[in-house]
């Protein structure tokens, strides 16, 4: 406002100019009401979370005793005792299966993600670029519960027949493999559309002065234009690492929803923060639906920490650089 | 460039040829363990399959059960038993199907005949209680309640059960039979509310008996909280009957206890829930007891070799 006053102050002012000033204040007024919206709606989403949550933790949880914070964030049993009547709950190990399992379906996706990405971006003729940059999109609007059923008619037989015959006795499939694949599959498209979008981006002079200095096609693309677009690579990486960490549905329908851990062996049973948040939700009440909402807490600060570390990486990495 | 190509075709050709070879083989192995499928500690399909097998301790604690359970819902125990040789679980007899092999029950093959002539154990019954006669607040009340129970007995009413996969007792009666001895009915109750309560594997059930019988008796308003079986009779006519959240109609997806005995005629069965052990086809097991499935879901049985018929 007062750099318009100022503005105003040194230019004649006119009665035209009046108007245009006081439309531009109210189209920024509709902006930050608009803003405050959008953002007020994660602020309550955050209290509600939170407030729900913490209940577990500050009350005696009508008599049953409150839930000790340190072995909450430490065990390695999801509850220990009777449900409804222990205050034994642990996510430590939890924790650690998410984000295991959420690095393992990045370490997949990613490569295929990112090459597929240039492949659309540089080496496709148009045609077939345009045609495939519909198909990743398309494959980024699937439903999650789409992917479960997939994971679960396809993919746990998979695993189960791939254990098989490297003589393991798999449960049913139900593995860290099976919901490793299902998340990299599930975030291959956001990976894919948001590197090509990035590698597209880079300028046409670096590519050409590449290729200008004698090098080959591959060698511009892998040392040239992929170092360029790394910082557009690594927001893939972020938002893919996002929908890794918060799938439930799908997540839930292959992980075997196991109630203690770790589980670090491909083909064990596994869980994650978010399926055991949706286990039972429809039918518990009292101290274990609460808790629910503490898991909750816990995967948002994971979440935001993973997001913290990744994008202090990212401007660590720098943007162009070339070598 | 084509060192990439020819190792991505031979791993593509490995990862073929790997998931050719399981399914090939169709050989029961007896060595192998066994993996067990439950529902999760809120499940009312647990309660009943763990009490059934004289394992109520399992109900809602998972130390007690076998090391590396698998946790999935209905049709996920169901879908993973297609998979799973030697997974073993169990599914409401609503949902059996010839894609699973469903277990005799001590000897009893699990269906609908077996579970109403009261042969096949593995069940918990549907039960229903009322408030004490003249413990309504009014006539009108007490006479839709009553009502609604001779509904439930009639054969539109077994078929609203059947339909939500339960199993209803045998009825010969339609409603139209009977409505002449509820006049209430005819009249406009939209001015009645009647609160059904307890157990809340009942409230599908419930609910959609109330859908169909609310337009045949007079518009009244139904109102359904259903909070667990052991709210079913506290609230009619237990110690809660007169409290805040007193029912007019309570349910309990268990037999009552010796504490929950009410007035002389005011409780009965509405219907069983059959709950049945499932394995994979290929399992040479048909034929389970109680103490084989609780020796499974303990631990005590590690390998199907374990089970001797």
């Amino acid at each position: 406002m007062n750099s318009i006053k100022h503005k105003g102050d040194s230019i004649i002012l006119t009665q035209k100019k009046n108007k245009k000033e006081i439309i531009d204040s109210v189209v920024r007024l509709l902006f930050l009401i608009t803003t405050i919206l959008s953002a007020s709606f994660i602020i309550l989403i955050i209290i509600f979370i939170s407030i729900k949550g913490i209940v577990p933790f500050v009350t005696d949880n009508n008599g049953i005793g409150r839930v000790d914070i340190i072995t909450f964030l430490t065990g390695r049993v999801w509850l220990t005792g009777t449900a409804f009547q222990s205050n034994l709950y642990s996510v430590g190990f939890i924790i650690i299966n998410t984000l295991y399992i959420a690095f393992l379906a990045l370490m997949i996706s990613m490569p295929i993600g990112v090459l597929t990405a240039l492949f659309i971006a540089k080496v496709a003729p148009k045609k077939i670029a345009e045609f495939l940059r519909t198909v990743v999109e398309l494959l980024a609007s699937i439903p999650s519960i789409v992917y479960g059923l997939f994971g679960s008619g396809v993919i746990l037989v998979f695993v189960y027949n791939l254990a098989e015959a490297f003589n393991i006795q798999s449960k049913g499939g139900n593995s860290v493999m099976a919901t490793v694949l299902v998340l990299a599959l599930m975030t291959l498209p956001t990976i894919t559309a948001i590197s090509e979008v990035s590698i597209r981006s880079v300028g046409k002079d670096i590519e050409l002065g590449s290729l200008a200095l004698g090098a080959t096609k591959t060698q511009t693309n892998f040392k040239v234009i992929l170092t360029s677009a790394k910082s557009g690579i690594f927001a893939s990486a972020i938002l893919g690492i996002g929908r890794a960490l918060g799938e439930a549905t799908a997540v839930s329908l292959v992980a075997g929803n196991a109630k203690s851990g770790p589980s670090l062996g491909i083909f064990d049973i596994t869980s994650t923060l978010t399926s055991t948040m949706l286990e039972g939700l429809k039918e518990t009440t009292g101290i274990d639906y609460d808790i629910r909402f503490s898991v909750g807490i816990i995967l948002m600060i994971v979440i935001l920490i993973t997001n913290l570390i990744l994008n202090f990486i990212k401007r660590k990495v720098g943007n162009v650089d070339v070598k | 460039m084509k060192k990439i190509m020819i190792l991505s075709t031979i791993l593509v050709i490995g990862f073929g040829l790997t998931s050719c070879g399981g399914t090939s083989e169709n050989e029961f192995d007896t060595s192998k363990t066994i993996t067990v499928y439950t529902r999760d500690t809120s499940s009312g399909t647990r309660a009943g399959f763990m009490s059934g097998i004289d394992f109520k301790e399992a109900a809602e604690d998972n130390s007690v059960l076998v090391d590396g359970f698998v946790t999935k819902d209905n049709t996920g125990i169901l879908t993973a038993m297609i998979t799973d040789e030697y997974g073993i679980g169990y599914i409401s007899l609503a949902s059996l199907n010839n894609t699973v092999k469903g277990l005799l029950f001590e000897g009893v093959e699990p269906n609908i005949v077996n579970v109403m002539n009261n042969t096949y154990e593995l069940k918990r019954p549907f039960n229903y209680v009322l408030r004490a006669d003249g413990d309504f607040d009014s006539d009108e009340e007490e006479q839709i309640a009553k009502a609604f129970i001779a509904f439930i007995g009639t054969i539109d009413g077994a078929d609203i059960i059947a339909d939500k996969g339960a199993i209803p007792l045998d009825s010969t009666e339609t409603w139209d039979d009977i409505k002449a001895n509820h006049s209430i009915c005819s009249g406009d109750n939209s001015s009645v509310t009647i609160k059904f309560g307890g157990s809340d594997s009942i409230e599908k059930i419930a609910k959609a008996l109330t859908e169909a019988f609310v337009p045949k008796c007079g518009d009244f308003v139904p109102e359904h909280d259903h909070t667990g079986s052991s709210d079913g009779f506290k609230r009619t006519q237990g110690s809660e009957k007169d409290g805040d959240s007193a029912k007019h109609i309570g349910f309990a997806s268990r037999p009552f206890k010796d504490t929950e005995q009410g007035q002389d005629g005011t409780q009965g069965q509405l219907a069983w829930d059959a709950i049945v052990a499932i394995v994979h086809l290929n399992n040479h097991l048909n034929d389970v007891t109680a103490e084989d499935l609780k020796n499974i879901f303990s631990g005590t049985y590690s390998k199907w070799e374990d089970i001797t018929e």
